[in-house]
């Protein structure tokens, strides 16, 4: 993974030294609230119900086991013991002090680690896909490019104070696991005809209130051109979107007032006047840093490897388990595994400094120290040997992240909802552990198969619900909490917005509510037809009148 | 026409130093809801506000706002949002704080 | 006293010999004035001709193309900030500058603080109209707090990128 040299050390650190002083001028009166807000928010700290709120970057996902060691130390040296993985990729701590601030930026900054604009109306932090590198069906390691967007984002000078939040998503594969489509930019890695790289680029996805799949801007923008193009996006976002009103500031809406067509002229006419302007990266050091993601020295290894069949066949619960949580490694004899923070009854995305520890233990001897974190609240070891998968497993299970649950009913995403956010109009999470307990039967989440339950406890749309096989959104009702169902969202290459299906539903039906739609799935469906391929074959009608009868 | 705003009020904010959730009760400010100073009247509500926008000013307290509690002899809030913050998650009862102090 | 505003460069207080008119007064034959942008695209020969040196006020909305023929004529461009959440001038900086090579005096206006400072020079801005609760010292603090960049900005800095080269070919 990419390791910071002397220049962009000097950078973390003199961001540390800006925010001790900020924070400082704040404590004594000399920035007003209004002033020091969007300076904490662009070092990740919110305030929430009950305290600040800190959001870690982990940019693109990936982490050493350095870094996670240290994230766990912050968690009890700063916090209350432990942390919570975001569907942005990032770690939240929930019980912060704004006086330890600038120690616990110094903390992060020794791992190379930060808050930067993972809040705030900027550039947030690049996510990727999580299989990046070790996966068969990848043009290139997204990563490289991911980095390279990380430092050009940094602090840019012309754009930090945007209109609205804007985030930027790279997959590169054909199999979309970092929503691109749904984000401000999304960027493809592709090969032309001709054989070179360069990007699909999609703009103007987005959730919250208004949900918008992105518009694709360009078929292929040539890999070196990238950062002009980037900035010509930028600049006409800057100077053009919304600024009194919101709810309509960020890009989608500005694609929409002007529409696909010119807003893409408008961008494409910037970039004729800047492309050649010396903004476009050098190419050596493109290089560079792509030398930081160069695969580790895998071992030749024959498949089928025996101990690992032998195990699958003598253990039926490891063998549920790789057939949910372990994905085929570009490898031979290696293999991804998804550690799942979705524990039945658990809280989505939640880890205690000791799991913390443990995973980075699991990183260290398995999987050439690395660990990501998933859009979907979990984290990955990338590069397992299959010989390992056993021991990897049961260690999993001592710290109770051993649930063969990936992309099943109970892998369920949830915000922190009105447990801990100042925003949420109803609570998210106990919606997520009552579904999981109902659910806990793992021949019957088997059964029902892949299927991505969404949860956000308000319309800003953290828990992605819009993107949800099925959807749930709280909502409050004259001081109540309500949820409302939408389904056929996703957030694949097949992207898609939710449905409302009708009516919301109390806290205590919700439940049964799902109970409902998954029951009217299994009576229609064709065999080894997934939910998503269900929905879409037959439509909103046949769950419609499962919950709310026939009129 | 709206129903004339009545009920029972207490003024809440957060510490800005460490964030803490706290309650005004007359004369500093408390973590525990229940040692809340109660406004009965418009009048009296009207008097939290501006104590809360002086605290802020003085840089003591920030997201101030005065919200409504129940008509009992603890004055529990009102809303289920304002319940959460007087406690703690409920996901993390172990974490919660009382609504008044030990 | 502490006047109502003041004009800073990066090192400090500057002298400044501009004179704000509002839209119906007269220009002071020789003066430096100030003018609304309404007031010089209707006015433009006439206070060319009068003012010794003309100056406008714009704000981030602004159209550059309407501005343009003007700009050699112009010897100040005053950017408003509508709010300090406002991120149009630090694009109307950048472009005034590289696009449109406005060499002449360029400077922010309006609710920006003092931490916004380095990025404003970084697009090109070169003075600062303040008021009295602009800290001068925390100017100085903002301007000298970070000393390496990713990007290239208007004073055309070597970039993280090129040091890096530069340095592997030392």
């Amino acid at each position: 993974m990419y390791i910071y040299d002397d220049f962009d050390q000097t950078v973390a650190k003199q961001r540390v030294a800006e925010f001790r002083d900020q924070v400082d001028r704040r404590l004594k009166g000399e920035l007003t609230e209004e002033q020091f807000r969007p300076l904490r928010l662009m070092n990740g700290l919110y305030l929430q119900l009950h305290a600040y709120m800190l959001r870690v970057a982990v940019p693109y996902g990936t982490m050493s086991v350095a870094q996670v060691r240290k994230l766990a130390d912050i968690a009890r040296k700063y916090d209350r013991g432990y942390g919570h993985f975001t569907t942005r990729q990032n770690l939240q701590y929930n019980w912060i002090k704004l006086e330890q601030m600038p120690d616990l930026l110094a903390d992060l900054a020794s791992v190379q680690m930060h808050g930067n604009q993972t809040s705030g109306n900027c550039v947030r932090n690049v996510t990727a896909d999580h299989f990046a590198g070790v996966i068969a069906d990848e043009v290139e390691d997204p990563r490289i490019v991911s980095e390279v967007i990380r430092q050009w984002s940094t602090f840019h000078p012309e754009f930090s104070w945007l209109p609205r939040k804007f985030k930027i998503a790279v997959t590169g594969a054909a199999k979309d696991r970092a929503a691109v489509q749904w984000h401000d930019i999304g960027l493809q890695i592709v090969r032309n005809e001709a054989g070179e790289v360069g990007y699909i680029v999609f703009v103007g996805g987005g959730m919250g209130r208004i949900p918008v799949l992105a518009t694709k801007v360009r078929a292929f923008l040539p890999k070196q051109e990238l950062l002009s193009y980037l900035e010509a996006i930028l600049r006409v976002y800057n100077r053009y979107g919304r600024r009194d009103n919101i709810h309509k500031a960020r890009i989608k809406i500005l694609v929409r007032d002007l529409g696909p067509e010119e807003f893409t002229r408008q961008v494409e006419a910037e970039w004729e006047q800047t492309r050649h302007t010396g903004i476009n990266l050098p190419p050596e050091e493109e290089t560079r840093i792509a030398r930081y993601f160069t695969p580790p020295a895998y071992e030749a290894i024959t498949e089928p490897v025996t101990a690992f069949e032998d195990a699958k066949k003598k253990n039926r619960g490891f063998a549920q388990w790789v057939s949910t949580n372990v994905h085929p490694h570009k490898a031979p004899g290696y293999a991804i595994v998804t550690i799942s923070l979705k524990p039945i009854g658990g809280i989505p995305g939640d880890i205690s400094a000791d799991q913390m520890d443990a995973v980075a233990d699991l990183a260290e001897r398995y999987s050439a120290a690395e660990v990501r974190a998933t859009h979907i609240q979990n984290l990955v070891l990338p590069n397992v040997k299959q010989a390992d998968l056993l021991a990897v497993w049961q260690r999993l299970g001592e710290i109770g992240f051993a649930d063969a649950n990936a992309g099943l009913i109970t892998d369920v995403i949830a915000c922190p909802g009105l447990d801990y956010c100042s925003l949420a109009n109803a609570r998210s999470i106990p919606i997520a552990q009552r579904i999981s307990e109902r659910f806990a039967d793992l021949d019957r989440q088997h059964d029902v198969g892949e299927l991505q339950i969404k949860i956000s406890g308000c319309i800003n749309a953290c828990g992605h619900h819009h993107a949800g096989h099925i959807g749930i959104l709280g909502v409050d009702k004259a001081g109540q909490e309500f949820y409302q169902i939408t389904l056929g969202g996703a957030g694949d290459e097949t992207a898609a917005t939710g449905q409302l299906l009708g009516p919301g539903f109390s806290s205590d039906q919700i439940v049964d509510a799902i109970e409902k739609v998954v029951g009217a799935y299994l009576d229609i469906r064709q065999p080894n037809e997934p939910f998503i391929a269900t929905y879409r074959r037959v439509g909103p009608a046949p769950f419609k009148e499962k919950l709310y009868g026939t009129r | 026409m709206a129903k004339p705003d009545t009920g029972p009020k207490v003024l809440t904010g957060n510490l800005l130093r460490d964030g803490a959730t706290v309650y005004y009760t007359g004369k500093d400010w408390s973590l525990y809801v229940t040692d809340a100073k109660v406004a009965a009247t418009p009048e009296e509500a009207e008097e939290l506000r501006k104590i809360g926008a002086a605290a802020y000013a003085a840089n003591l307290v920030i997201d101030v706002n005065v919200v409504d509690v129940q008509s009992t002899p603890d004055h529990v809030p009102a809303h289920i949002r304002e319940q959460i913050r007087a406690t703690g998650p409920t996901v993390r009862r172990d974490l919660n704080k009382s609504m008044s102090p030990e | 006293m502490v006047p109502a505003s003041r004009v800073l460069d990066r090192n400090g207080p500057i002298a400044d010999g501009w004179q704000r008119l509002a839209d119906d007064a007269p220009a002071p034959a020789g003066a430096s004035v100030l003018v609304s942008f309404a007031r010089l695209k209707n006015e433009h020969n006439a206070l060319f001709a009068t003012a010794g040196a003309v100056g406008v006020d714009i704000g981030g909305d602004v159209e550059l193309e309407e501005l343009e023929p003007l700009l050699p004529r112009l010897g100040l461009i005053v950017v408003r900030f509508a709010t300090m959440r406002d991120g149009r001038p630090f694009s109307v900086g950048r472009l005034l500058r590289e696009r449109y090579g406005f060499t002449r005096d360029l400077r922010a206006v309006g609710d920006f603080i003092p931490d916004q400072v380095l990025f404003l020079l970084r697009c090109g801005f070169n003075s600062f109209e303040v008021g009295p609760n602009f800290s001068a010292e925390a100017l100085k603090h903002s301007v000298a707090a970070y000393t390496v960049w990713y990007q290239r900005g208007v004073e055309r800095n070597a970039t993280v990128a090129e040091m890096r080269l530069a340095k592997e070919k030392a």
